[in-house]
């Protein structure tokens, strides 16, 4: 029973901040869900050796009975959930603490707030990854929608973050209501929504049927992971505080919908076309995103449209039927991502959350030595280069690719060349070079404070060692063992370096001059930067089109029919009405007359039942 | 026998008075004619043995009731008023049928519920202690609640008429200004 | 005892009810209206007497009395009320309060 502190302290931290926020103060608030934090980790560790020896489950209470089937809350530990429960509550521990110095100059503004929403994150992620049904992680599901829309739009005074809360959530209801017809089919089918139930029950089913019911929460996934199409809220999304972004992006919500898929893997294996569809969708985005991260300039956008490349990796790998690597590359993902979001995080912090875009950083390695080692660190591993953690689990995915096909393993080292081109021209141009912020800002550039720093070094540390881990991680949720392709791993070292080194002559050597270069190939640029005028098409097309729509109906169908019969209403019982007028004259007489008439009648209908019984 | 002359005496008094109060258009003549329908009326209580209701009809009715409306027209400067005819003769014209009709219809309903209508317990009663004093026992016991609401009815009813009916002060706008 | 029938006294009664409600359709003055009123209210203790000595109770008798004291509240406040009509409008005559007409 001691793993429901897991979830428990994060959701006491949560229900304490929001009551009790405004008289401890912000700083204690940051301090409390750190700690939080810390516990649930603290405990997840436990889990995660008890769990190694014997899955087990705890069975909380059951709260609405059915017919045949009783809805409950209940929690299940096996290898892959409580190792991905260690890796959130890990991850998010150090994004609070980080948080409490990011957040240091809104303090006294309500911040606490901040920190309650962040700590009901954390609960909502833990319920997806916890929970032994589907209806548990539907609530989990809907509480990290919810947080992730109150944190998004957290600086709500700027128009840009509450449209950008806005459009998450709205993206994420598209998926979410997917995902609940996706449940709602699971228990249609198995006439169950606890998982282990239903993996029992796989063979039996009709496969049509879980084929639909499979995408429907694949849908879910979409949503809730930015993949292709909806994908537009997560570099929005980037209007939240840094924290948030990494937290979003690192290890939780976007996080949930790869780890769904895994959980229920079982039941996507019975579905075969429906995998495929998968890695469709996951490799598009992959290599979608990334095009669309080399031509943008915003400091976070990047890091962000790296996140969506990434989890397109992911889901390529669950769609050619390497779960378990997938699975491992989300959590090396976890602690490189999260380390570039907190270096990232750091930059905006040195300049008084001023400036976003790379253009105007430049020369910084000299003034944030830490943040400088901990962003290459993480833009090493993210570009996969030995032996970093992303250089095992992303060679292990493309591995998988080229086992399955050449088509998806071309593109997933073609999107590895790529990778390591934008981060490291990301890199570059923020920490080499001219020093452009000079005529822009008055103040020196400082590195960041230590409850920053501390967070960032061992982020840094756990993104070198995590990849040697593999062995074990396969080992304990199951995964096949894969001796690492001499190839392959050679030919993505070579890719890797090569995005390196084009980056490198083009932000540092400058041959071709960037500037140059992107007015040259204006037309493309443009293209990759508005994401292939995904985001204009939802905009401008589909969301005015939605409401140009709803103004001709309203004129046409609110105005006309709806307004038209209820004013035909009104004048047909006026109408009635006028022509009635002479019963209602005002004399008493003829109200005593209409009275002696109506009783009259009344009696003679009386004697006609009477007697014609 | 003599009962039954007698009640229908008093029958045909109280329906000719009626038609008085009807037909007649001075209101003095009016309220004359009721009057000597509730004495009729009064008449036929007695034939019936109840004379503590027919006392009572006397004294309320044809004392309190009907000087109370003699006042009022007395009073009352009515000469001020518009003078018209008394009566509505279309109306009366239209619905003399109806009411034919009625007085039907309410005589089979009688005749039905006479048919159909039980032997009380109380006759025994009545003879041996006489017809005032069972009444008395009874209202002041089974019907005591609801004598005693009739009584605020009365008073309500009074309250009520004495706020209608007194004079307003013509003050009304310079108080409220 | 009963030398009387019964249906008698309920032709009686019915005849006065009637003749009270003509009066009430007829009559123009107000007051008249209300002395109608009057005659209809007694027609109904006719009939409860009536049924009261062809069945031998009282409680037709008690009711009568009930009638009799209602009806001297009607007469209070409707004489009231027709008062405060003639004092505001100085009319007296049904068809010119007609305010509530449709």
């Amino acid at each position: 029973m001691e793993s429901l502190i897991i979830l428990l302290s994060p959701l006491i931290s949560f229900i304490l901040i929001s009551f009790f926020g405004k008289s401890i103060g912000d700083k204690i608030s940051g301090i409390i869900t750190s700690l939080a934090g810390a516990v649930s980790f603290v405990f997840s560790l436990g889990a995660v050796f008890r769990s190694l020896e014997e899955p087990y489950h705890i069975k909380l209470y059951k709260f609405l009975p059915l017919e045949g089937y009783d809805l409950s809350v209940g929690f299940y530990f096996d290898p892959l959930s409580s190792i991905t429960s260690a890796v959130v509550t890990f991850v998010a521990t150090l994004i609070f603490v980080y948080s409490i110095g990011y957040m240091h100059h809104e303090f006294g503004n309500w911040t606490f707030k901040f920190y309650a929403y962040l700590s009901l994150f954390l609960f909502a992620m833990l319920l997806i990854v916890l929970s032994d049904n589907l209806l548990g992680i539907f609530f989990g599901w809907e509480g990290v929608g919810l947080a992730s829309y109150l944190l998004i739009g957290y600086y709500h005074q700027q128009l840009k973050a509450s449209n950008a809360s806005l459009e998450a959530f709205i993206m994420n209801r598209i998926g979410d209501w997917l995902f609940i017809f996706g449940i709602i089919s699971c228990f249609l089918i198995f006439n169950s929504l606890d998982i282990l139930t239903i993996f029992n029950k796989i063979p039996s089913a009709d496969p049509y049927f879980l084929g639909l019911a499979t995408l429907l929460l694949f849908g879910g996934a979409v949503g809730k992971s930015g993949q292709l199409p909806l994908h537009t809220w997560l570099p929005n999304a980037m209007a939240g505080p840094t924290p948030v972004s990494a937290l979003l992006h690192a290890a939780t919500m976007v996080a949930a919908g790869v780890y769904m898929i895994a959980r229920l893997y079982p039941l996507f294996d019975a579905a075969p076309q429906t995998l495929k569809f998968v890695a469709l969708i996951g490799g598009l985005t992959a290599l979608f995103a990334a095009l669309a991260a080399t031509s943008h300039t915003d400091i976070k956008k990047i890091i962000a449209f790296s996140t969506m490349s990434q989890l397109g990796y992911m889901f390529l790998g669950l769609g050619v039927g390497d779960p378990e690597g997938a699975m491992y590359h989300l959590t090396t993902h976890a602690f490189f991502k999260a380390l570039l979001f907190l270096a990232a995080g750091s930059v905006i912090t040195a300049f008084h959350h001023k400036l976003y875009d790379i253009y105007s950083f430049g020369g910084l390695k000299r003034y944030m030595p830490v943040t400088y080692a901990g962003f290459t660190v993480g833009a090493l591993s993210l570009a996969g280069v030995f032996p970093l953690s992303g250089f095992w689990s992303k060679d292990r995915l493309i591995g998988s690719y080229y086992e399955v096909s050449l088509v998806w393993g071309l593109l997933g080292s073609v999107v590895a060349f790529i990778t390591a081109y934008y981060i490291f021209r990301e890199g570059f141009v923020v920490f080499h070079g001219e020093e452009r912020f000079r005529n822009r800002v008055g103040y020196e550039i400082r590195e960041v404070g230590s409850e920053m720093k501390i967070p960032v070094l061992v982020l840094l540390v756990m993104s070198v060692i995590a990849g040697l881990a593999e062995g074990w991680y396969m080992k304990a949720v199951g995964g096949m063992e894969k001796s690492i392709h001499l190839d392959v791993a050679l030919s993505s070292f070579i890719l890797a370096s090569l995005g390196i080194a084009s980056a490198y002559v083009i932000f540092v050597k400058r041959i071709p001059n960037p500037e140059k270069a992107y007015s040259a190939l204006k037309i493309l640029h443009t293209t990759l930067k508005e994401q292939f005028f995904t985001e204009k098409l939802y905009h401008r097309v589909l969301a005015v089109g939605y409401l140009k729509g709803s103004k001709i109906v309203h004129t046409v169908g609110e105005k006309h029919i709806v307004d038209g019969f209820v004013n035909l209403l009104a004048t047909a019982v006026q109408n009635v009405g006028k022509n009635l007028r002479f019963a209602q004259p005002g004399k008493l007489n003829w109200y005593a007359f209409g009275m002696v008439g109506g009783l009259s009648f009344l009696v003679v209908l009386l004697f006609v039942l009477l007697f014609t019984e | 026998m003599v009962r039954l002359l007698i009640f229908t005496f008093f029958s045909l008094w109280a329906i000719v008075s009626a038609i008085g109060v009807i037909t007649f258009t001075n209101p003095i003549y009016v309220i004359l004619w009721l009057l000597s329908a509730l004495i009729a009326i009064a008449g036929i209580f007695f034939t019936a043995g109840a004379e503590l209701v027919g006392a009572l009809q006397l004294l309320i009715y044809a004392v309190a009731i009907a000087v109370f409306y003699v006042f009022v027209l007395t009073a009352v400067p009515w000469e001020k008023a518009v003078k018209k005819s008394s009566h509505y003769r279309t109306e009366g014209v239209l619905s003399f049928p109806l009411i034919l009709l009625l007085y039907l219809e309410i005589a089979v309903v009688f005749l039905l519920g006479v048919t159909a209508s039980p032997e009380g317990q109380l006759r025994g009663l009545i003879e041996k202690f006489g017809n005032t004093e069972v009444v008395g026992s009874i209202l002041f016991s089974k019907y005591f609640f609801a004598f005693e609401v009739v009584s605020l009815v009365l008073l309500i009813g009074m309250i009520g008429a004495v706020l209608i009916g007194r004079k307003e002060n013509q003050t009304y706008e310079d108080d409220t200004r | 005892m009963k030398t009387i029938p019964v249906e008698a006294y309920f032709a009686v009664s019915t005849a006065l009810f009637v003749l009270g409600l003509l009066g009430m359709i007829v009559r123009r003055n107000l007051v008249t209206v209300l002395m109608s009123l009057e005659l209809a209210l007694n027609a109904v203790n006719v009939a409860f007497v009536g049924a009261d000595y062809h069945m031998g109770l009282v409680e037709g008798q008690i009711f009568a009395l009930f009638i009799i004291a209602l009806a001297a509240a009607e007469a209070a406040v409707g004489l009231g009320i027709i008062i405060a009509i003639f004092r505001y409008r100085l009319v007296d005559s049904t068809d010119e309060i007609t305010d509530m007409r449709g």
